[in-house]
């Protein structure tokens, strides 16, 4: 069976050193700067103890919140979806772009612009309207780069984090006619501005995602710092919003708590450029909102993997990831990577997924960081037990621990392990002890040179 | 059994019993102009003093003389904008001058409501956009923003600085899709 296996992808990108190292660099600077924006805020933790702990209210009145949300956006002259899984939401989003703009284009192709979603990106909305004859642009200006390289984003926050700015230069030399070896971000961005505003005013319909829903005013919220949603919106005649079930907080003023946290913790910002309260659509346009199972209620019977539905979608436990740094978002190959994803995606496909729980040091790094407060590395940590459990871990691994598991619960044999081992190691030379096929473990690492005695020889030794 | 139905039941047999909702104080904190500034400038944006909100029209025709186009309801403007007014007209205008709510000194945000934007692309699409604000509502943080303000009506923006992006390699570019400035004015 051809499944994904982390461990694979990460070799494959770990074979650009001077690469993988930028990227190590270039994400840990954001983490930095993350730390530089939540220090200098007295109540920064209060805010991620409320932040989670109105999650957690939320969740466990999930249903009664998005039918009070519905009611209220209803009210406010929304139109309101509900799919059950991507294929259904794939389909109400092309229904409506067809039933509002198929008559207005008059033969030519509707002209769809979004900003970023990542719900859609889950969904893989964009190929399923591309063939329907439905034109799709993708505006913020990561994803625009990505879509013109037909490339999955490799985080949620940067989609483009994995790519230097000789690459976007190329890109842009290809589509957009830049002048060939042009490298500076700020020419390939104005290029990119003066594509993408013919794309904007051209456009039939605009779809955006949703950062936060309000069960009480029916209103969404979407966060940006491009302002591509807002021009977007509000120059097209209709307005999609497609949103996770999960996306609900019960009041306008949670939104205090939310907006101080968001892009603290994503980019290091105090805020977002933009952060639009969208209620009741534009004089004579319409406004649709589809709300998104695709396998949520399922997690939020996992008692031990729910909180992870709490997550805001910051990417701070990317940014901070020894393993996420070192092996790229693609390595992940789930929309979303890093160690959230990890947690997200074996509630998805269980045997697909199961190397990703394996991607972490369980150093803990993405908890401290959640400004919501998910327990991600324990999430991670009990994921294994279930992989193990369902027998999906890799031979090699299975075994090794079963072998190991019966060392460790006969003190004689592993006292006779542990003193063949050392002679072995002090006897054979480098190549066999560091043969990487039959030692995994030291592809890139070496072993300390081993000592003569264990630590129970030398207590029974020197003890008093 | 339709897909809304199928999601209630399942959010309803698989939610866990109800967790009580904390309440959000409302945090204390520097409301200061000073602080206002100074975090406006730190994400691109600029901020000026003027002695009263006519004097807006003296800091425009000194800072923006260069500009043709301009849409306003608080200064002189060379353009009408209205809800109607059509893209093309709306793709011409380089500065747009329009009335900001509540200023958050710490995050250099302002509320910007339907009612103040003329028309709701017009903060967007214009090329370098002025905010004019009363010194007395800049509040220290979210919390005394959103207690401040009467509901978000049918659509508003806080907005912070200019339109910017950093999605090349990470490196900083000011004026991505919407405004290419930011400039605060402070009566």
């Amino acid at each position: 069976m051809n499944h994904q296996n982390h461990p694979e992808l990460a070799e494959a990108f770990n074979k650009d050193f001077e690469r993988t190292t930028w990227h190590d660099e270039t994400l840990w600077f954001v983490r930095q700067k993350r730390d530089k924006a939540v220090y200098p805020i007295p109540e920064f933790q209060d805010l991620r103890t409320l932040a989670s702990e109105i999650k957690d209210h939320t969740l466990s009145n999930l249903d009664n919140y998005l039918l009070e949300f519905e009611q209220n956006a209803i009210k406010n002259g929304v139109k309101v979806h509900w799919a059950a899984d991507a294929t259904e939401h794939n389909q109400i989003v092309m229904d409506i772009i067809k039933e509002t703009s198929l008559e207005k284009a008059k033969g030519r192709n509707i002209r769809l612009i979004k900003s970023k979603s990542m719900l859609t990106e889950e969904c893989h909305l964009n190929v399923f309207l591309q063939k329907n004859n439905i034109d799709v642009v993708d505006t913020d200006l990561g994803e625009r780069i990505i879509q013109f390289r037909d490339e999955a984003p490799s985080h949620i926050v940067m989609p483009a984090i994995h790519l230097k700015k000789e690459d976007v230069g190329e890109t842009f030399h290809e589509h957009l006619g830049t002048a060939k070896g042009e490298k500076d971000p700020q020419i390939l961005t104005e290029a990119a501005r003066q594509h993408l505003r013919e794309k904007f005013v051209a456009a039939d319909v605009a779809l955006t995602g949703v950062n936060f829903a309000i069960a009480e005013t029916g209103s969404f919220v979407v966060c940006t710092n491009e302002g591509n949603a807002d021009l977007g919106v509000n120059l097209a005649k209709v307005h999609i919003a497609c949103m996770g079930i999960e996306k609900i907080i019960p009041k306008l003023h949670h939104l205090s708590v939310y907006t101080r946290l968001l892009a603290r913790s994503a980019t290091g910002q105090p805020i977002t450029s933009y952060t639009s309260h969208f209620t009741k659509p534009a004089e004579g346009k319409e406004m649709h909102i589809v709300i998104v199972d695709n396998g949520r209620t399922q997690q939020l019977g996992r008692a031990d993997f729910r909180a992870s539905l709490k997550c805001i979608r910051c990417g701070a436990c990317m940014n901070t990831c020894p393993v996420y740094r070192r092996s790229g978002g693609h390595s992940y190959d789930f929309t979303v990577p890093g160690p959230i994803g990890a947690i997200l995606s074996p509630n998805i496909d269980l045997h697909k997924y199961s190397s990703l729980p394996f991607a972490s040091t369980l150093c803990g790094s993405c908890t401290d960081v959640c400004p919501v407060k998910i327990d991600i590395h324990v999430q991670l940590y009990k994921w294994r037990q279930i992989v193990g459990q369902a027998n999906e871990l890799p031979a090699a691994k299975k075994w090794g621990m079963k072998g190991l598991a019966k060392v460790l619960s006969m003190p004689k044999v592993y006292d006779l392990s542990g003193k063949l081992a050392r002679g072995a190691l002090r006897i054979l030379p480098h190549g066999l002890t560091h043969n990487q096929s039959m030692n995994p473990w030291a592809k890139a690492r070496e072993l300390p040179d081993a000592p003569k005695q264990s630590f129970k020889e030398w207590y029974e030794e020197n003890r008093k | 059994m339709t897909s809304r139905e199928k999601i209630l039941a399942s959010i309803a047999s698989n939610k866990p019993s109800l967790v009580t909702l904390p309440n959000v104080p409302i945090f204390e904190g520097d409301g200061s102009i000073e602080r206002f500034k100074t975090v406006l400038e730190g994400i691109g944006g600029r901020a000026i003093e003027v002695a009263s909100k006519a004097d807006c029209q003296t800091a425009i025709d000194k800072y923006y003389s260069d500009l043709k186009n301009v849409a306003s309801n608080i200064v002189k403007a060379s353009v009408a904008v209205n809800l109607d007014t059509t893209k093309d007209i709306l793709e011409q205008v380089d500065l747009a001058v329009l009335q900001g709510e509540i200023g958050v000194a710490e995050n250099g945000t302002i509320w910007v409501p339907e009612s103040n934007m003329l028309n709701r692309a017009l903060p967007f699409i214009t090329q370098h956009l002025v905010l004019v604000l009363d010194k007395k509502n800049i509040v220290a943080n979210m919390q005394q923003a959103y207690d401040k303000l009467e509901g978000v009506g049918s659509y508003g923006v806080f907005i912070a600085g200019p339109s910017k992006t950093a999605d090349i390699e990470q490196a900083l570019v000011i004026g991505a899709h919407g405004a290419r400035s930011m400039m605060v004015l402070i009566y």
